[in-house]
């Protein structure tokens, strides 16, 4: 039987947050003279790991096997965990605290991909446990 | 059963219910919590500003627009380069009451290795300064070589490392420690590096209004400490008369001033700190007055199978302290995951020195908005659970039927 999960509806939210905001609100520096710096990489980095979250997010909301949405929202988490090292660890980014990307864009993926993470995990958890108590 | 897993159960049993009470408490949490650490890195700010800046009187060129230029490149660290002729260093020394002048030449590099931000350089004058020198030793012992360089904390760039400023290598020698004002985007250097910088910014055909011939005497600003005994208000008036095209400005007028915005932003973070309490207290006290109406029945029950009315009362406040207690905990972490990462980006909205206080005074202001969470809570029930503890089984049970 196919039940409503909250942790993966959080998530789905957050990964919709990733994908759009690496690239508008909470993207990283824009460039005066048009050229991308590692920064503008990282952004469309996170773009990336944005989109595959909202992939796994909604596989983990209409699959009904529970395993299955288990292994699904698990590899989700672990695609976000990938996330929170992309800006600043995996690909550098501008020399300046102050700037956009080390002010704004990286603490912000940061958060949302530890909290999808977290939401993925635990809702992993839990599709794990039902789906074992049932066989 | 005891009182506290009965408590736990009551709330467990309402899910709905016990989530909208954590959810209104969290608000308070969070409001007191949030707002205490920006108003506390606020004036932390200000008093590091006030011990890094040392000096009585700042001597700037009158083209740095008075104090409003110099004072933004403190607070904010907008570069800044202006300039005014060597001479007036000898002039300021010669002033009756000036204890020690320091000159400092300021530099915008056109932009950094990595992307296209601009990084201000400040050289300075390892013999006479007293104003970057003291910060520099506390992360870097040894003199200042040439070519050597020395980055504020918000500068990511890590000892050793080379840092490219108009094709001349640096290296980095030390990092500096927070100080929570503009000062900390600077990349700093001694008057022999200036003078090697500036050279090679005129090579590139970037004028910054002053030669590399005359770079010696050529100077950005002047710190002037006053003699003790002095009237720092007279001698800054001498300072103003004996140089020329510049500006002497006091730093206790500038202080002032950001000690002003800091007073005016505090008494919005507690008017907005005390509208939130307000309202959550009146809702928190409705909501628990309506739920001790709609539980009066289930208190009879309990009465009628012997609860005496304090082990009533007492598990009324138990409910309210644990749903405070977990919106408290939930209010502190969503206010650490809102202020702490984005330190930076409250920094620079505000435009006011901001310095983080230290973890100690944290987890304090933590607890004491956990704790006052917990009683404001308690309090908001005491009314409901005295009404409830007074409960006449039989009436409300006959009212029932």
């Amino acid at each position: 039987m196919k039940q409503f999960s909250p942790g993966a509806a959080a998530a789905l939210l957050l990964s919709c947050v990733i994908a759009v905001g690496s690239v508008s609100f909470l993207g990283p520096c824009v460039h005066v003279d048009g050229s991308f710096g590692s920064c503008h990489w990282a952004g469309q980095a996170m773009l990336g790991i944005g989109l595959l979250l909202v992939i796994l997010s909604v596989a983990g909301l209409l699959v009904k096997d529970g395993r299955v949405r288990a292994g699904i929202l698990f590899a989700a988490a672990a695609a976000a965990v990938l996330g929170i090292f992309v800006p600043g660890t995996l690909i550098n980014l501008c020399g300046m605290a102050t700037m956009r990307c080390r002010a704004v864009m990286r603490p912000a993926m940061m958060l949302l991909c530890a909290l999808t993470a977290l939401s993925c995990l635990l809702s992993g958890i839990a599709a794990y446990r039902k789906a074992g108590s049932k066989t | 059963m005891k009182r506290g897993s009965l408590a736990i159960k009551n709330l467990l049993r309402k899910p709905g219910r016990t989530a909208a009470l954590v959810i209104l408490t969290a608000l308070l949490a969070l409001s007191v919590f949030g707002g205490s650490v920006v108003v506390g890195s606020l004036r932390q700010g200000l008093n590091s500003l006030e011990s890094r800046l040392g000096a009585d009187i700042i001597v700037v060129p009158s083209s740095a627009q008075s104090k409003a230029s110099f004072q933004n490149m403190l607070l904010q660290g907008t570069i800044g380069a202006f300039y005014m002729d060597g001479e007036n260093l000898d002039r300021v020394r010669e002033v009756e009451g000036v204890e020690t002048a320091a000159p400092q030449v300021f530099l915008a590099s056109l932009k950094a290795d990595c992307c296209s931000v601009k990084i201000q350089v400040i050289g300075f004058d390892p013999e006479t300064d007293f104003f970057v020198r003291p910060w520099i030793e506390q992360s870097h012992t040894r003199e200042l070589g040439d070519l050597d360089v020395v980055v504020g904390c918000k500068v990511e760039a890590e000892v050793g490392e080379i840092l490219r400023i108009y094709d001349e290598r640096c290296k980095v020698v030390g990092r500096l420690a927070p100080t929570g004002t503009g000062l900390d985007t600077a990349v700093y250097c001694n008057l022999s590096t200036m003078k090697t910088l500036l050279a090679a910014a005129e090579e590139k055909g970037v004028s910054h209004k002053v030669s590399s011939d005359e770079s010696d005497d050529q100077i950005s600003a002047i710190y002037v400490k006053v003699k003790d005994g002095y009237d720092i208000d007279q001698v800054n008036s001498k300072i103003q008369g004996h140089t020329r095209k510049c500006s002497a400005v006091r730093t206790k007028s500038m202080l002032t001033d950001v000690s002003d915005s800091l007073s005016a932003i505090s008494g919005t973070v507690a008017t907005l700190i005390g509208a939130v309490w307000l309202l959550a207290l009146v809702i928190l006290v409705v909501a628990f007055v309506m739920i001790a109406n709609e539980r009066k029945r289930e208190f009879a029950v309990l009465r009628l199978l012997g609860t005496s009315r304090s082990m009533l009362g007492g598990m009324v406040l138990k409910e309210s302290a644990l749903c405070s207690l977990a919106g408290g905990i939930l209010g502190v972490l969503t206010a650490s995951m809102l202020v702490f990462p984005f330190t930076t980006l409250i920094e620079t909205s505000l435009g006011l020195p901001y310095l983080r206080p230290s973890a100690g005074t944290i987890l304090g202001l933590a607890l004491a908005s956990l704790a006052a969470t917990v009683l404001v809570g308690s309090l908001a029930s005491s009314w409901a659970s005295f009404r409830l503890s007074r409960v006449d089984p039989g009436t409300v049970l006959r009212e029932g039927n």
